[in-house]
């Protein structure tokens, strides 16, 4: 009965008073002074209250209040969500959320500045870390990945009991972790944060460790006590004469040297009858009489004075120069430098993955480009420096067909096999017009199939023109298959890779098992005691060289999906097709693959030592080569003996 | 008899087949000397040996008087210490006349050096004897292309005169030659084995038994027999060899 | 030379004869010493193709008389022209800002000098100091013993590498062709010292030199005529005898000529050096005409090319090279000049600058299938009708 008459009571009290009351809007009025004229130093407390109060309005009101949208009522000094509509107001309360019409000029509207704003804005992370939305509380996470902050962390710690999604859950234990690393209260806690992601390879990791470790160079003349230094700058080692005094100028310890231009310039201004302070012009035509000249005239004192060799080493001597970590705490740095040094060896591990990784497919370029060479140079003995230009017929029937059929995947679908038939047929005209007739004189061979080479790149060129055309990849391949933020390899790649690995077995089951596969080999080894079993050896080597040329033809396809599609595409290719071959053992397709992992290999490897230079790096490959060809002249896998036909 | 050539204890595989096995081997200064033997039992191994085309995995080949080591050294070194080969197949220079090929094979300076500054017509007079005694004198300035079969085995033999080695290697010299040019031949080696050691490697028995000397035999890269033709034929491990068991 | 080796030799008398005849009558038509008929421009085509000649001489050496099918000659061509360039440049840029500097009231220092003329010549490049392989440019002395040593060296250490470990035949021709490629790339970069991909231009100045660009190119041509005739009568000399009989054993028969005796990879490796120093004095002399080199000049096909000209001309005969080399690059200069009228088929119209290098590519195959011997075999023909009569 009691309870009721309060009830009651209550109620006739706000309808007659007319002015709302509320668990936070009593916040509010607690903090109204502070809420009225915030500042950034002391607003803390008034958002700190409304941020715990623990009530569900408090989200709105402080999203209002940063948005500028929190207003004041004159008559009562009550504070309401407010929405400006010309001179109407809609004034929403707090906590109940009842809309009431008013004038404009009946409120006014409060403006939080920056600071304070970015403060409410803090206190509403925690909301938004624990809002129902799975997607609201991941895009919270996320701006904090990308902009952290000392107080976030807070928050971001309270927020993780009550996360129930285990994968937001360990991501927010994460963040936790890495804010730690810049903001935990103590070295102790920071030091501990940073063994913790000791060898991480995470490039958040490394952004949240870098900034431990930034320095600042100093200059001084003995280093000051508390100094957290990061490294003593050795003369002539880390840092060169002209840059340590330029630094002991800037830090004010030293006067600017002239520089030889300066002096020369300030020496022209002064020629009095010919001559500089008793010099004859004709005679500066050496650094020591400009030097002497300008000593004379600063010793008159009409030019700054001379710094001399002797000055600037001895300035240079009595001072310091160094750098210091902007963090003190030295253990926090140390600790933060071994976490690096372990993540750079994780990392260099996985780099070396990578490059193994890129390697292979460059191997497996290389392997599809030689695989036809290593049939028709291997198998039968033809030199075909037309070989490239096949590579670029492929690559150009894949972009025709692709101006005919727009879609991607079925163009590439068509493209493989047309490629195949049409190099077929231009190995099988050429072997048939050309090879046949110089079988025996191999020299004669490569010069014919020069000839052909340069006519078919320049009839390439008269029908495409010179400007590289576009062979595009179906989309299923865009993209990369992503192990980490170190390891990578993209879909095209791994494709070629297939294709080669499709190609070798491809011609083993055509060597070892297939009709063709038995007469070539009975061909290569002997001719005449084949053609006397009934093997046709003519048709043999056609079709052995057409094999060899249509494949050719489809490693275009895939060469022309990453690389530019030119008359000029198999100029690329022939050199380190032929390399290929010859490194890895003439006639053996295990050696073509050994080759081909060899110079991909290699290739790669020199790129790693010297990146900037992809240039150097085919230089040095093909003296390695060279060389490499001096001792195993046969090539990695070598037939030995007579068999080798010596 | 001194010894002018010793192979001892030589071996050689290839890919796992062992051409030569544990092969020893020994030549006087003037001794006539046939290596037989059936396919595949390393008589052309054995002479690449010799000569250094091929390099033997182990053993010893010891040289002249000086009992120098031909392995390690190049076919041209072992040519010019006086080892000379005569190949089965007529080898000559086609697109050069009887007497170029004769000039280049003369004993004379090999060194690019020494052939540069050679002043040719210096050696007309041995040349031209050269030609006589293989009866090429009239074809002396035609192209050795166009001289018959015949004609250029004769012009090899010549390259081999003029060439004065100690030792001379041998391979199936009748193959391919009438009867009365196998006469020739055989004389002309008996001849030379008077002054120097000749090596006749040869399938053909009865041109053997002309030669009239010692006789070695080899099978599976290794000595199997050794002595006169007739101790060797009645052989019974000969026998099966040849003859298949 | 004696009496009867000139006697032995009338094709070697009737070249010289021609190719002094040639030279006389390009002076008397020249801008600069007769009527003016034939172009300054023409004569340093004409002086340019001299050169070629010259260096598809020594390539027939190698390739026609010993076998070698080299696709490096035209790289020791190009880095001759590179030697002597880089002395051409330092001079004439020294001179530039010598001249430049001349007028500032207080002299230059060496350093001054030095740094100014680095920053002239390596400014495209991005660099300012002279990189350590500039360091005798300076001197005409001895950039003209580079001339003939680096190519020489580079020829002898590839070619003993090579040679001692019996690559021969097509083998050969692929490293080789490596090597050009090395060598080629190796240039294009920026900081081989050589001014990457911009190669060394503004060669056609001679340092202190005032006559004009017409008496130069005249001087040019003297010159490589005079080189092509010692080349020729070196290179006749020196096959004429029996070397020149090994040497051709060594390509008929490389086995034999071992076995009668002869260190083949020393005739080889001799040849090869031989050759390459002749394809570099051709190069130093072609470039200053042809005013500027890059690397692009020295890709593998211009190596190619070279054995196309020899195998039309006729390999194994000295004056086959020449003839192909005139005849061929000559023409090429024609049709890809434009000077060629194009063909008009209504439908198409063939452009000579087009369809040239296609029509050089189809005849090469031709020649090699049908006329091995190329335009040289022609002679033989006429020969044989003669004594036939």
């Amino acid at each position: 009965m009691k309870r009721l008459f309060f009830a009651c009571l209550a109620v006739l009290a706000w309808a007659s008073v007319g002015h709302a009351e509320g668990p936070l809007q009593d916040i509010l009025q607690e903090h109204r002074a502070l809420i009225e004229k915030p500042s950034r130093k002391t607003i803390s407390p008034a958002i700190d209250d409304i941020a715990n109060s623990g009530l569900d309005q408090a989200q709105r009101m402080l999203q209002a209040w940063e948005a500028r949208n929190l207003w004041q009522r004159e008559e009562d000094g009550l504070f309401f969500v407010g929405k400006a509509q010309g001179q109407e107001l809609t004034l929403t309360d707090v906590d109940t959320g009842e809309e009431i019409q008013t004038e404009k000029s009946a409120a006014d509207q409060l403006k939080p500045n920056a600071g304070v704003r970015r403060l409410i804005s803090s206190a509403l992370v925690q909301f938004q870390l624990s809002d129902p939305n799975e997607t609201r509380r991941l895009e919270a996470l996320e701006s904090i990945a990308r902009r952290p902050e000392e107080s976030h962390l807070a928050p971001l710690q309270a927020s993780i009991e009550g996360e129930e999604n285990r994968a937001i859950r360990a991501r927010k234990e994460r963040l936790v972790k890495l804010l730690s690393i810049a903001f935990a209260d103590t070295p102790e806690a920071q030091i501990e944060a940073i063994e913790g992601v000791s060898g991480d390879l995470n490039l958040e990791v490394r952004a949240a460790l870098n900034p431990l470790l930034a320095t600042t160079r100093k200059v001084s003349d003995v280093i000051p006590a508390g100094e957290n230094v990061a490294h003593v700058m050795r003369l002539g080692e880390d840092i060169s004469r002209d840059e340590a005094y330029a630094a002991l100028v800037e830090a004010g310890y030293a006067t600017k040297r002239l520089t030889p231009t300066a002096i020369k310039d300030i020496l022209a201004a002064n020629i009095v009858d010919g001559q500089v302070g008793g010099v004859p012009v004709a005679n500066l035509d050496t650094p020591e009489a400009r030097d002497e000249a300008y000593r004379a005239l600063a010793a008159a004192g009409t030019v700054p004075p001379f710094v001399s060799a002797e000055e600037v080493d001895e300035k240079l001597r009595t001072h310091v120069i160094y750098d210091a970590y902007n963090e003190p705490n030295g253990d926090v740095t140390k600790a933060a430098q071994s976490a690096l040094k372990a993540i750079d060896l994780n990392v260099g591990l996985n780099q070396a993955a990578d490059l193994g990784l890129d390697a292979l497919s460059l191997a497996s370029i290389y392997f599809l480009a030689a695989i036809g060479l290593a049939i028709t140079f291997g198998v039968m003995g033809v030199i075909n420096m037309a070989h490239g230009e096949f590579i670029m017929m492929g690559a150009y029937t894949g972009y025709v067909v692709q101006q005919v059929i727009p879609n991607h995947t079925l163009s590439l679908v068509v493209a493989l096999p047309l490629a195949f038939v049409i190099t077929f047929a231009a190995g099988v005209a050429m072997e048939r017009l050309v090879i046949r007739k110089l079988y025996h004189r191999p020299l004669e061979t490569l010069l014919a199939t020069f000839g052909i080479s340069i006519a078919l790149q320049q009839l390439a060129k008269n029908i495409f023109g010179t400007q590289a055309r576009p062979l595009t990849a179906p989309g299923w391949l865009d993209g990369a298959w992503v192990l980490n933020d170190v390891v990578s390899i993209s879909y095209i790649r791994i494709a070629i890779f297939v294709l080669a690995l499709c190609f070798l077995f491809l011609f083993l089951f055509i060597m070892k098992k297939t009709r063709l596969g038995l007469e070539t080999r009975a061909v290569t080894q002997n001719p005449r005691m084949a053609s006397s079993m009934g093997i046709n050896p003519d048709k043999v080597n056609m079709l052995t060289f057409g094999l060899g040329s249509g494949i050719a033809g489809i490693a275009g396809v895939a060469i022309g999906l990453f690389a530019k599609v030119t008359s000029e595409l198999g100029n690329d290719y022939i050199v380190q097709s032929f390399m290929t071959v010859v490194v890895g053992g003439v006639g053996n397709i295990w050696g073509t693959l050994a080759g081909a992992a060899m110079i991909g290999t290699l290739q790669k490897g020199i790129e790693w030592l010297n990146p900037s230079n992809t240039l150097a790096a085919q230089t040095f490959m093909i003296i390695f080569i060279i060389i490499f060809i001096q001792f195993r002249p046969r090539g990695i896998v070598a037939l030995k003996g007579r068999a080798a036909g010596d | 008899m001194s010894t002018l050539l010793e192979v001892s204890g030589v071996s050689v595989s290839f890919d796992g087949f062992k051409a030569i096995n544990n092969l020893s081997f020994q030549i006087g200064k003037a001794e006539l000397r046939a290596v037989i033997g059936p396919n595949g039992a390393g008589k052309t191994t054995f002479m690449d040996i010799i000569t250094g085309k091929t390099k033997p995995d182990e053993g010893r080949v010891i040289w002249g008087d000086r009992s120098i080591s031909l392995l390690g050294m190049s076919e041209a070194k072992i040519a010019q210490e006086g080892v000379c080969r005569k190949f089965q197949k007529p080898t000559v220079f086609e697109d050069q006349s009887v007497r170029d090929n004769l000039m280049m094979a003369l004993k004379r300076g090999r060194s690019v050096w020494d052939v540069l500054k050679y002043r040719p017509g210096a050696d007309n007079a041995r040349l031209e004897q050269l030609a006589d005694e293989i009866g090429l004198l009239s074809e002396f300035s035609r192209p050795s292309g166009e001289l018959s079969h015949g004609q250029k085995q004769w012009l090899e033999i010549g390259m081999l005169l003029a060439q004065d080695p100690q030792l001379l290697l041998v391979d199936e010299p009748a193959a391919g030659m009438t009867p009365a040019e196998r006469e020739h031949t055989t004389n002309l080696l008996v001849e030379a084995a008077k002054t120097r050691a000749v090596v006749v490697v040869e399938h053909d028995m009865e041109f053997i038994r002309r030669l009239n000397c010692k006789v070695t035999v080899l099978h599976e890269g290794s000595v199997l027999a050794e002595g006169s033709l007739d101790h060797v034929t009645s052989n019974q491990e000969v026998i099966d060899v040849y003859l298949g068991r | 030379m004696g009496k009867s080796f000139l006697k032995n030799h009338p094709t070697m008398l009737v070249f010289l004869a021609l190719l002094a005849l040639f030279t006389l009558a390009i002076t008397i038509f020249s801008e600069a010493y007769g009527s003016g008929l034939v172009s300054t421009s023409f004569v340093k085509t004409l002086g340019k193709t001299l050169c070629l000649c010259l260096v598809a001489i020594a390539m027939d050496v190698i390739w026609g008389y010993a076998g070698i099918l080299s696709l490096g000659h035209f790289a020791f061509f190009g880095l001759g022209g590179y030697m002597i360039g880089m002395w051409l440049m330092y001079e004439r840029t020294k001179e530039v800002v010598l001249r430049s500097l001349e007028n500032q009231t207080i002299p230059p220092t060496e350093t001054e000098i030095s740094d100014a003329i680095a920053t002239q010549i390596f400014g495209v490049v991005g660099s300012s100091d002279f990189p350590l392989i500039w360091s005798f440019a300076h001197s005409l002395t001895l950039q003209l013993i580079l001339v003939v040593a680096v190519p020489g060296i580079l020829a002898l250490v590839f070619g003993w590498l090579a040679f001692r470990s019996r690559v021969t035949g097509v083998y050969l021709s692929i490293l080789t062709q490596a090597m050009t490629l090395a060598l080629a790339l190796y240039l294009f970069q920026n900081d081989s010292g050589l001014r990457g991909n911009n190669g060394l231009s503004g060669l056609q100045n001679l340092p202190h030199v005032t006559a004009p660009q017409s008496e130069i190119s005249m001087w040019f041509l003297w010159a490589s005529a005079t080189a092509l005739g010692f080349g020729y009568v070196f290179f006749t000399m020196m096959l004429s005898g029996k070397f020149g009989m090994v040497v051709k054993g060594i390509r008929d028969n490389e086995q034999r000529v071992r076995f009668l005796g002869y260190e083949v990879e020393h005739y080889k490796l001799f040849l090869f050096t031989v050759t390459a120093i002749v394809a570099a004095v051709a190069g130093a002399l072609y470039y200053p005409q042809a005013g500027i080199i890059n690397p692009a000049e020295i890709m593998p096909i211009a190596s190619i090319y070279l054995a196309v000209w020899v195998a039309i001309g006729g390999r194994g005969r000295l004056y086959g090279a020449v003839i192909g080399a005139a005849f061929v690059s000559l023409l090429s200069t024609w049709f890809t000049g434009g000077q060629a009228p194009d063909i008009p088929l209504g439908f198409y119209t063939i452009s000579w600058v087009d369809w040239w290098q296609v029509l050089l590519g189809v005849s090469f195959v031709l020649v090699t299938l049908y006329a091995p011997k190329g335009i040289g075999g022609l002679f033989d023909l006429l020969k044989r009708k003669e004594v036939q009569k």
